[in-house]
């Protein structure tokens, strides 16, 4: 039952995006169309108009699209002439995907240690150190951080390539620029939480019992500081696997990421409307999962739809 | 519940790692010592339909894969290419050709007269909606045709057997040759087109009849074209395989040559050109556009032709290039730019310069039309550009010299490429900049921009006298007459100035030291057929 009802307000979440980002879409000024009016006579534009729809009145463009979404068909790209906006995602989404996954690892897993270790040396040396890392991650832009790991590991070094893809060493760089902040973000949220967690009652019964402290680390605290973490995360995911401009135009990434930017400055209308609808529903989909998974972690927590 | 999430850590570990591995590594590596070049195109072509197609980066691919009834030699003249013959009818409007016998398709079917028929009106046809069909209009009936009012029969294209082609013109066409070496004209494979409309999105339907055949194409990422063995002149080419990475920001493929990952790029980043003016790889060449600012002549003070003359003599183009675009551009004194040939020579250096800069002309000028128009000063004049870096720079560059040479105070805006489009298109603006460039190496595509009904032009300058001399020119077969009609359009926008000129466009080449003969046209993206591998 839950799961159904989570189910149907996906579903209207997903209709009210549609729509605000149609409405929004078509109040920018600015037409498809407007390069190509330039030197084309009006009539050649009526046809690529007509086409595309666009010769509809905007409510009738939107029944249709609505139509045609029902049916998970997110309709032609004005910019590519010879792929839809479906294929546009189905060819880059893999590539983009790769790299967020590595990304969100690499973010994760080391995100996850820094905090714990800054933590459990609280106001130590370590603590500093994790946390200079950290604030350093969190303020170099990537498109700073990008150009610097291409000249040392590509440029001088030799070890990686440039950029463009193909074989794993083309992900290593775009990987890791793509992780930092995140990372250094998953840290800091995993130091305070930790800090708060290692100052339960619980964990001093635990220590008066005589657990280990790397015993009571894992065990009580670890788990129990998850849960803003993962809070962090679910957003995140969605973030990185739908690809970041920045990153892919720097490495020559063939990911959907350019496509949320420049489809908005080439008013390619389907591409802004398929990769939004897309990047909600993943973003939809993992809030869900990370709905779930609080319950996996705290099994208190339970899955009701009262109180969301 | 915890070994369920540490699970799924290590589902999220793994997978990519073992995705990561089963990358195609084998790529690389194989025979590296054949003919190849692996150049930029730096983004996805958008469409590898000749009907479709209307920009450099497809034009370049194309230009590769396919060949016209005319087509551009390596000294940039314009030959037969699968044209045997042709035979023109005495007033010039209907042309006889014969297709090369032993001209064949990338899978081996013969070029036939009716794949062109076919694809031409495949081109015209509303339903296609190719931007470029307009480039067509010469053709009997086909301005009709596509706009809807005529008929597919009336279009005057005709197969008359299987290897000759009949057209006829609306009217006799000075520059048809040239028109029918360009991408909108080339031909397409009938039965592979009408099999499957979806042939030219991906490289295993791909057919195609020039110099390559398409070898693989992933996506945003490379392209890949390898020599076709079916061309008919394919002893002519030299370069067995072209590789074109699609790489956008201009530090990373400087980087990419820097490291050897490519072989020529163009459009260096601005701030290596000086470092790179020395090298041996560098290499500018003109390219066939116009940088300009164009005057709204129905806004303050625009209206009044003398601030327009005087505005154009208050700047220093030569600064401009040396110090802000930096890219070897050369100062424009006019709009055609160089690089057409005529028989008299380059079109251009039979009259380079239709004014001076001198700025106390320039002032005299000012002060003759605030008398005039009853102005006590000119009215603030803002001047507008597309949002981007180098044209910010240009734009307060003007700002400066206006006001020290001229006094005059200008204010600067910009937009977004879409929304300024529009902006201009409705005449919101005084002074605002645009660059133009010639499709094909001609002053028509070039001085057409500023006809009546240009959609181009924005300017509200409307001169009869030269539409008419331009549609006179369009007429002429003997090429010093046209050029001379030509001349005298070229003659009146400049006496006018309905826009002022700031520099013919460049573009420039770092192109490794390994390769040799390759071929770098005006208007399009260097040749790579007849390139050679040391």
């Amino acid at each position: 039952m839950y799961i159904l009802k989570r189910f149907l307000t996906m579903i209207v979440t997903i209709w009210v995006i549609t729509t605000l980002t149609f409405i929004i879409m078509h109040s920018i000024p600015g037409d498809p169309f407007a390069s190509d009016a330039d030197v084309l006579p009006e009539e050649v534009v009526e046809n690529m108009r007509e086409k595309y729809n666009l010769d509809q009145p905007l409510p009738v463009q939107y029944l249709l699209y609505l139509k045609n979404l029902a049916t998970l068909d997110l309709g032609p790209s004005i910019e590519s002439k010879t792929r839809d906006v479906n294929t546009l995602i189905a060819d880059g989404f893999p590539a983009s995907a790769l790299l967020g996954i590595q990304a969100l690892v690499i973010a994760i897993v080391f995100g996850l240690i820094l905090g714990i270790v800054a933590a459990l040396n609280h106001n130590g040396l370590l603590d500093y150190l994790s946390m200079g890392v950290a604030i350093i991650g969190i303020s170099v832009p990537s498109f700073i951080l990008a150009p610097l790991l291409i000249k040392y590991f590509a440029v001088d070094w030799g070890l990686l390539p440039v950029a463009s893809w193909g074989s794993w060493e083309h992900t290593v760089l775009p990987s890791v620029a793509l992780a930092t902040a995140p990372l250094a973000i998953v840290a800091r949220f995993m130091r305070s939480s930790m800090l708060e967690v290692m100052n339960q009652d619980y964990i001093k019964t635990a220590d008066a019992k005589g657990v280990s402290t790397i015993g009571i680390v894992i065990k009580h605290g670890i788990r129990n500081a998850l849960i803003p973490v993962i809070s962090f995360i679910g957003p995140l995911v969605a973030f990185l696997l739908t690809g970041t401009f920045v990153i892919e135009k720097i490495f020559a990434i063939p990911g959907i990421g350019k496509y949320f930017v420049d489809s908005i400055f080439n008013r390619d209308f389907p591409v802004i409307l398929g990769t939004t609808i897309f990047f909600s529903a993943i973003l939809i989909v993992t809030l869900f999962i990370v709905d779930i998974s609080y319950r996996l972690v705290d099994p208190r927590i339970k899955l009701s739809s009262k109180g969301e | 519940m915890k070994k369920m999430f540490f699970g799924v850590l290590f589902v999220l570990v793994l997978v990519p790692m073992l995705a990561a591995c089963g990358g195609d590594a084998s790529e690389e590596g194989e025979g590296e010592s054949e003919q190849s070049i692996t150049v930029n195109a730096k983004s996805e072509p958008p469409s590898l339909d000749p009907a479709l197609a209307t920009d450099t980066t497809s034009g370049w691919v194309l230009d590769h894969l396919y060949e016209g009834l005319y087509t551009e030699n390596k000294e940039g003249e314009i030959i037969k290419g699968l044209a045997e013959e042709v035979e023109v009818s005495d007033d010039k409007t209907t042309y006889t050709v014969t297709i090369k016998e032993d001209a064949n398709w990338s899978n081996g079917d013969p070029i036939t007269a009716e794949d062109f028929e076919y694809s031409w009106k495949r081109v015209l046809k509303p339903e296609t909606g190719s931007s470029f069909a307009f480039y067509m209009y010469y053709i009997k009936g086909a301005e009709a045709y596509n706009k809807g009012d005529g008929s597919v029969e009336d279009v005057g294209v005709t197969a008359v057997d299987e290897k000759t082609l009949k057209f006829e013109l609306e009217k006799p066409t000075g520059f048809i040759e040239k028109l029918l070496a360009f991408w909108t004209y080339y031909p397409v494979n009938k039965s592979v087109v009408e099999e499957n409309e979806d042939w030219a999105a991906e490289a295993d339907n791909y057919v195609s009849n020039g110099p390559y055949s398409l070898d693989s194409w992933d996506h945003d990422s490379q392209l890949v074209v390898k020599k076709n063995g079916e061309y008919w002149n394919k002893e002519e080419v030299s370069m067995e395989k072209i590789t074109w990475e699609m790489v956008n920001d201009a530090n990373t493929y400087y980087q990419m040559y820097k490291s050897g990952e490519l072989d020529m790029i163009d459009t260096l980043p601005t701030d290596v050109i000086a470092q790179e003016k020395g090298s041996e790889d560098f290499k500018i060449t003109p390219y066939f556009g116009t940088y300009m600012y164009m005057f709204n002549v129905e806004k303050e003070p625009f209206t009044n032709p003398k601030v327009r003359k005087a505005f154009t003599m208050a700047i220093d183009r030569e600064s401009i290039t040396e110090n802000i675009s930096q890219g070897g551009e050369d100062p424009a004194y006019a709009f055609v730019p160089y690089g057409v040939d005529t028989p008299n020579g380059d079109f251009r250096e039979q009259k380079e310069a239709y004014f001076e800069e001198n700025y106390d002309e320039a002032k005299q000028l000012i002060e003759e039309a605030k008398q005039e128009e009853g102005w006590d000063e000119i009215p603030t004049v803002e001047l507008m550009y597309n949002t981007s870096e180098n044209h910010k720079k240009i734009a307060e560059g003007v700002q400066e010299m206006l006001k020290q040479n001229l006094g005059v105070e200008v204010t600067l805006n910009n937009q977004e490429w879409n929304t300024y489009l529009d902006t201009t298109k409705q005449g919101n603006y005084q002074m605002a900049r645009m660059g133009w460039i010639g499709i094909y190496v001609d002053p028509t595509p070039i001085l057409d921009y500023y006809l009546g009904d240009s959609p181009n032009n924005r300017t509200n300058w409307v001169s009869e006298e030269y539409d008419s001399l331009m549609a006179e020119s369009k007429g002429i077969q003997d090429p010093a007459k046209r050029m001379e009609k030509l001349h005298e359009a070229e003659d009146i926008l400049m006496e006018e100035l309905p826009f002022m000129p700031v520099y013919h466009y460049s573009q420039n080449y770092l192109t490794s030291q390994d390769y040799k003969g390759i071929v770098y046209p005006v208007n399009a993206m260097p040749y790579l057929q007849w390139a050679e591998k040391k």
